[in-house]
């Protein structure tokens, strides 16, 4: 019982991992993400097209990357060499590719709402032999997917390479202090690009994880709104990745529980509404403490 | 004072056009990628949207929620604040409306429908009151709280529709329907063009003199332009985010209200399909000026009457009035930025 709740948890941790550690990037970088679920949504479509097409979950993997990249430079490109609004691009890009996706399942492939081509063909879990048989261990380390392990290394090498590596004090000073990064010769419009293009390609396979690594099918509403949680988790992690994972595994949480919950009579619709409950929390704490650091310095 | 120092009308209106120009020509590449004709496509929609009386009702009838969500982000905006937080409003208000509406069934309508409205416009203003004072009073930024509100808003109404207020009998998740004498009049039966349109045509030329003519309305705007400079002229930035919050969320729930005494007289899941962002990208489009957000709302309210009519008449489907609006929001901010109200009041 409490193995299959954990099990579960990280499961429904993964995409929200994904995505949160491509926002954070992506905010680190000087752009605030709001299209992270459009990018999940398309990435989750190609994923099960390519896996069903070809039958290879890789090159599903590697175009669900590719076009939340493809996704995430375009709207990179309007806000930074249009130079318009980061918020109300990402609101319109989730509002636009979302209608696109609709679109296209009823004039491309003839389906309203949910697609489900056959032979599509799953990530793979990957048993730890020993490990397997230890009660809580093995719920929480065997029988797990590639994304997941991706997605949890992905949180101290990204920590290494923002703290340790040139190329990551670049994107810091992006975010930081544009003008100076322009100073010392180097394109911050650039550097930000990528950071969104990194963030789109995590989302793509947030949005693969869910298709092709929990249900085998898409459906226009299998993102649910996380790529909201994730920015959600990346609010709530601040600049820190190891802060954005425990986010990303409360929301994790959440999500499993709420399946659970329901059977014992508290409402799921009240459960869902936690994350966003938190990030207001959040912002407001921070607030509250930078208004409180300016009193301080004024004294 | 606008006026005078703004370039020639004729420029002023291409440019307000250009973000839809654009967003029609990728509508176009969309359409004629799935093999339709776009041409076609676009006249089938304007007869559709305009082609006789009954149309036309059509029309106005899916520009009325517009009209007061382009109106709630247009006030607030204007002020400086981009509260997306509509959308939540929108629903909280229908939900208000509706449980008013159908506890006072057998009150005369002339006290049910105010009742019902007044409830809409509360709670809808009190959702906002929390985002304001944390703008106003610690810098917290609005658009994120705004927009996590409308996910609560939207959950909340959601558990309340599938449990405490769920229809007795009903299979699909709705409250049960108002009382006849709560709904509003129909103006052409037997279109279903209501009074509801009137209302709000009514509000957005009221605020339309409001921003032009009063000094509230001009304060509000010299807020939006310059906060540092209101204040040191003696016109509190902090009062005037948080009144104008307020009152765009009185709009955004008397909006919601409308929706349910005049259109669905109930409160059905899935409420809207996303009249709060579409009122976004109407208030950006318009730039905020009461003719503007008129237009524009009659523009997307034809979007999204012909495009029902089309996915009947000519197998497009209705989505490509989604990727229309998204692609309206994504332009009308881009090249000119965040900041045009700003330097053209410089220029």
């Amino acid at each position: 019982m409490i193995d299959l709740f954990l099990h579960a948890a990280i499961l429904m941790t993964t995409p929200i991992l994904l995505a949160a550690i491509g926002g954070l990037v992506n905010r680190i970088g000087g752009i605030v993400n709001l299209g992270l679920e459009s990018m999940m949504l398309a990435g989750a479509l190609v994923a099960v097209e390519v896996s069903s097409a070809t039958g290879s979950v890789s090159l599903a993997l590697v175009a669900a990357a590719a076009i939340g990249a493809l996704v995430g430079l375009a709207m990179t490109l309007v806000i930074t060499r249009l130079r318009a609004n980061e918020i109300i691009v990402g609101l319109g890009f989730s509002v636009a590719v979302a209608g696109l996706v609709r679109f296209l399942l009823k004039s491309a492939y003839g389906v309203s709402g949910t697609y489900s081509p056959p032979g599509v063909a799953m990530l793979p879990r990957i048993d730890i032999p020993v490990l397997d048989s230890v009660p809580i261990l093995g719920a929480v380390f065997s029988r797990q997917d590639p994304l997941t392990w991706l997605a949890w290394a992905l949180v101290p090498v990204v920590g290494f390479a923002l703290a340790r590596t040139r190329w990551g004090l670049r994107l810091r000073a992006t975010g930081a202090a544009e003008t100076t990064v322009r100073a010392v010769g180097l394109a911050p419009l650039t550097i930000r690009d990528a950071s969104t293009v990194f963030a789109g390609a995590l989302a793509g396979l947030a949005g693969a994880h869910l298709s092709i690594g929990v249900v085998g099918l898409f459906n226009e509403g299998i993102t649910g709104g996380r790529g909201f949680i994730a920015l959600a988790a990346f609010y709530f992690g601040r600049s820190s990745p190891a802060r954005t994972a425990l986010g990303a595994l409360l929301f994790g949480f959440f999500d499993a529980a709420q399946i659970r919950l329901q059977g014992h009579g508290v409402p799921a619709e009240l459960v869902q509404t936690l994350p966003y409950i938190i990030v207001i929390v959040v912002l407001t704490g921070l607030g509250v403490a930078d208004r409180r650091a300016a009193r301080e310095r004024a004294l | 004072m606008t006026r005078a120092f703004s370039s020639a009308p004729l420029g002023r209106a291409l440019q307000a056009a250009a973000p839809f120009v654009l967003a029609v020509a990728i509508g176009a590449i969309v359409l004629a990628a799935t093999g339709h004709e776009p041409l076609s496509v676009y006249r089938l929609m304007i007869v559709e949207a305009f082609g006789d009386e009954r149309r036309i009702a059509a029309t106005l009838t899916a520009a009325t929620p517009l009209l007061l969500t382009g109106l709630a982000a247009a006030i607030a905006f204007r002020a400086g604040i981009f509260n997306v937080g509509a959308e939540g409003c929108f629903y909280l208000g229908g939900m208000a409306a509706a449980i008013v509406g159908y506890a006072l069934s057998d009150w005369p309508g002339a006290l049910s429908i105010p009742l019902a409205l007044l409830a809409a416009s509360l709670v809808g203003g009190v959702w906002l009151i929390g985002p304001g004072l944390l703008r106003a009073r610690f810098g917290v930024d609005e658009v994120v709280t705004t927009l996590m509100l409308n996910f609560i808003a939207i959950d909340l109404t959601s558990w309340l529709v599938n449990g405490p207020l769920l229809a007795r009998g009903s299979a699909n998740s709705a409250t049960p329907p108002i009382g006849a004498s709560a709904e509003l009049p129909r103006l052409l039966p037997p279109s279903t063009l209501h009074l509801g349109f009137l209302i709000s045509l009514a509000l957005v030329i009221g605020y339309g003199f409001w921003s032009r003519i009063s000094v509230a309305g001009f304060r509000s705007r010299l807020v939006g332009l310059n906060p540092r400079f209101s204040r040191a002229v003696g016109i509190e930035p902090m009062r005037v985010f948080l009144s104008m919050m307020v009152a765009s969320g009185v709009i955004g729930g008397l909006a919601g209200g409308i929706h349910t005494l005049g259109l669905v007289h109930r409160f059905v899941a899935g409420f809207s399909p996303g009249y709060g962002f579409t009122g976004v990208a109407i208030a950006l489009l318009a730039r905020n000026s009461a003719i503007g957000v008129a237009l524009a709302a009659i523009l997307f309210g034809a979007l999204s009457s012909a495009g029902a009519n089309i996915q009947l008449f000519s197998n497009v489907p209705i989505e490509i009035v989604e990727i229309l609006q998204g692609a309206v929001m994504i332009f009308a901010v881009a090249q000119l930025g965040f900041g045009w109200a700003r330097r053209r009041a410089a220029a």
